[in-house]
């Protein structure tokens, strides 16, 4: 019964999952045909503007762009559904094999930046909370008031500024030194401009929620309990309040994957870090249709997979949601 | 009788960007050990904020301006919040209004109750914890307890949640336990089932009560002694005997008027008029001057005084006065309310 209940549960949410997924190929593949510019250029590169009307002829309906949009999307689809993505228009090579090169650069970035941003925010948010309406509680809402303003590439080029330019301590652009990409010293300090913009970036707005949040939690009915029963701040801030605080937080942190991401895209161009960001502008400024289609299939995949997973996490991690407890429920009644 | 607590002419404000509210004005009273006072008084007397006041858990706004508070003979006034929460669930605790709200959602009701359990005895095991925490649900009328100290508190009916929140209360074995509405969020049928629990543990456990109410039907059911609040101000006090059978002050006999067996048969029911004053800026005098259809010229004028009835009835009217006493021949006696209304 229980396994029964669980295949359910989880196919109704794969199903969710797949459809989304094809209205968003859908949208992006009319989108990108709509939009002006011309897809030649990528693949001719300047040889493109010196086609004849023959030459382009021939050259679309060898890349299948002369039919309808609609022709295109299904054959598209077909050979997506095989596995069967297409070439890059640009690099001339499957699209698969593009991105293999580049995600990885991608991953480290954004999920070394998501997990910090989240760490660093409940960190953040803990201590304010903790000194409420103290001077380091003051200085750091209205620091990150302000910072969390400043535009990303704009905080990006003052830092390349600084720190390359300027001091000469860092590297202003690349994921590794030329021929060495595997030395780990050398990534890492390609890391540092680009996480630190990206941390900062994000930060604050998270930290500001989680202190709302607890100072929320610490004003309820059920701290006054707490303290009524003789336990000190520190555990009712720990034990209770942000026991309370957390579910939402984390269901919170997975919505905003799609948020951190778009800002780690921002900044690898900025900082011509070798990633899909860079991939996805490049691909969108050059009409590369089938890397563009991909990019944001698996972009997208990875948003709504977060988003179902917030919720997924936020049933188990609160008792008064989810199946589990409903059926607990009904069997007190039931008694 | 040794005293619990005593509470001496203690004030509380509210600092408030309208000004400051004293919510409590120079209320004293005690407390002996096993023994019942009910707080009575309509909403926003200052019930819960002198019960919360003495346990110090109010707001940061709320400021303690004059009067001590000594609990079992130790001056408490000045202790701090890390000298509180050494009291708090071992010397007093606190049983809230709602039980909805008052327990965590996110712990199971065991875990609430072993939190406390902890605080008093720490270094318990694991089994020992478990047997209190089964041993205390069972004191509060909750069986099967091993299974149902699992449960989170969306299982439990509210009955039980405040049933719950008792067991949490009386998990230190506090000398002095505030009571708190305990019934108001409760069905009349739970109600009488949670008074009975808190009589009969009361009896047992011997623990000294302040029960706040605005029920004075429940407080005929447990009290002891009752001690009337009306704006902040503690106006009458006195055993339950003396306060329901000889009422002195004009707001406690407006109040037992008001319950509606008193009007029975008459077509309506009765009630005192008027408003509350505010306590943003209470009134001169006697803030119940305005609403008291016996009031005298005085009561607009100057505060009463707490006026002798009996070594255990007191209560603050000028009616009591000795001058009041010739101009009108004598206070309000039970004869003369049956004459103004109850007869019909």
């Amino acid at each position: 019964m229980k396994r029964y209940d669980f295949l359910v549960y989880f196919g109704k949410k794969a199903m969710l999952f797949f459809l989304s997924i094809f209205l968003l190929s859908v949208f992006v593949f009319y989108i990108s045909r709509l939009a002006p510019g011309d897809p030649l250029l990528s693949y001719y590169g300047e040889r493109a503007e010196r086609l004849g009307p023959q030459e382009r002829e021939w050259a679309e309906k060898r890349l299948g762009l002369n039919e309808s949009v609609t022709v295109q999307y299904v054959r598209w689809l077909k050979n997506a559904l095989r596995g069967d993505f297409g070439i890059s228009y640009k690099y001339k090579m499957e699209v698969t094999e593009v991105i293999k090169g580049r995600i990885g650069n991608t991953l480290i970035l954004g999920g070394s930046g998501f997990l910090l941003i989240f760490g660093l925010a409940l960190l953040t948010g803990i201590l304010c909370a903790w000194r409420e309406d103290g001077i380091l509680d003051r200085i750091l809402c209205k620091v990150g008031t302000v910072v969390s303003c400043i535009p990303e590439f704009w905080l990006s080029l003052v830092l390349i500024l600084i720190f390359s330019v300027n001091l000469r301590w860092l590297p202003s652009s690349g994921a590794g030194a030329a021929g060495a990409a595997d030395d780990f010293c050398g990534r890492i300090r390609h890391l540092i401009l680009p996480l630190t913009v990206i941390v900062a970036e994000h930060l604050w707005y998270y930290a500001y929620l989680i202190r709302n949040r607890l100072l929320e939690e610490m004003r309820a009915d059920y701290v006054l309990l707490a303290k009524s029963k003789g336990l000190n701040k520190r555990r009712i801030l720990f034990a209770h309040c942000l026991r309370n605080a957390v579910p939402s937080y984390i269901s919170l942190m997975a919505v905003s994957v799609p948020h951190i991401l778009g800002g780690t895209y921002i900044v690898e161009t900025v900082f011509s870090y070798p990633g899909l960001g860079t991939l996805s502008y490049e691909s969108a400024r050059y009409k590369d249709y089938n890397l563009l289609m991909l990019l944001c299939i698996l972009s997208g995949a990875l948003v709504i997979f977060c988003s179902i997973a917030a919720k997924a996490i936020n049933e188990r991690m609160d008792p008064r949601t989810g199946n589990r407890n409903i059926a607990a429920g009904a069997e007190v009644q039931r008694r | 009788m040794e005293k619990r607590l005593k509470v001496d002419h203690l004030s509380i404000s509210f600092d408030t960007p309208q000004g400051e509210v004293e919510a409590v004005r120079d209320v004293s009273f005690s407390l002996s050990s096993g023994e019942v006072l009910a707080l009575v008084g309509e909403s926003g007397c200052g019930k819960s904020v002198l019960c919360r006041g003495i346990m110090k858990l109010l707001p940061a706004s709320a400021k303690m301006k004059s009067g001590s508070i000594y609990v079992n003979g130790v001056d408490i006034t000045k202790f701090r919040e890390r000298e509180m929460q050494k009291m708090r669930g071992r010397v007093f605790s606190m049983v809230f209004q709602d039980p909805l709200t008052v327990l965590n959602p996110t712990l199971t009701v065991g875990a609430q109750i072993a939190e406390a359990v902890k605080i008093k005895t720490p270094g318990l095991s694991r089994d020992e914890i478990q047997k209190r925490v089964s041993e205390l649900l069972e004191l509060v009328g909750i069986d099967r307890s091993l299974e149902r100290m699992k449960y989170y508190p969306h299982q439990f009916s509210g009955g039980m949640r405040q049933r719950s929140v008792m067991a949490i209360a009386l998990a230190g074995n506090p000398s002095i336990l505030f009571a708190d509405e305990p019934t108001t969020a409760l069905d009349v049928m739970i109600q009488a089932q949670i008074l009975d629990l808190l009589r009969r543990i009361q009896k047992t456990l011997g623990t000294a009560t302040v029960f706040v109410s605005h029920d004075l039907g429940a407080v005929a059911r447990v009290a002891d002694r009752v001690a009337v609040m009306y704006a902040g101000k503690i106006v009458e006090i006195g055993t339950a005997e003396e306060l329901f059978y000889d009422p002195k002050h004009p707001y406690t006999i407006g109040l037992l008027r008001s319950l509606p067996s008193y009007s029975k048969g008459c077509g309506t029911l009765s009630a005192i008029p008027g408003m509350p004053p505010p306590l943003l800026h209470p009134p001169k005098g006697d803030a119940f001057a305005c609403r008291n259809e016996y009031a005298l010229a005085i009561d607009y004028e100057e505060e009463p005084p707490m006026f002798r009835v009996t070594e255990t009835h007191y209560a603050a009217t000028w009616r009591l006065d000795a001058r009041a006493k010739k101009r009108y021949g004598g206070q309000i006696k039970k004869g003369d309310e049956n004459e103004e209304g109850r007869i019909t």
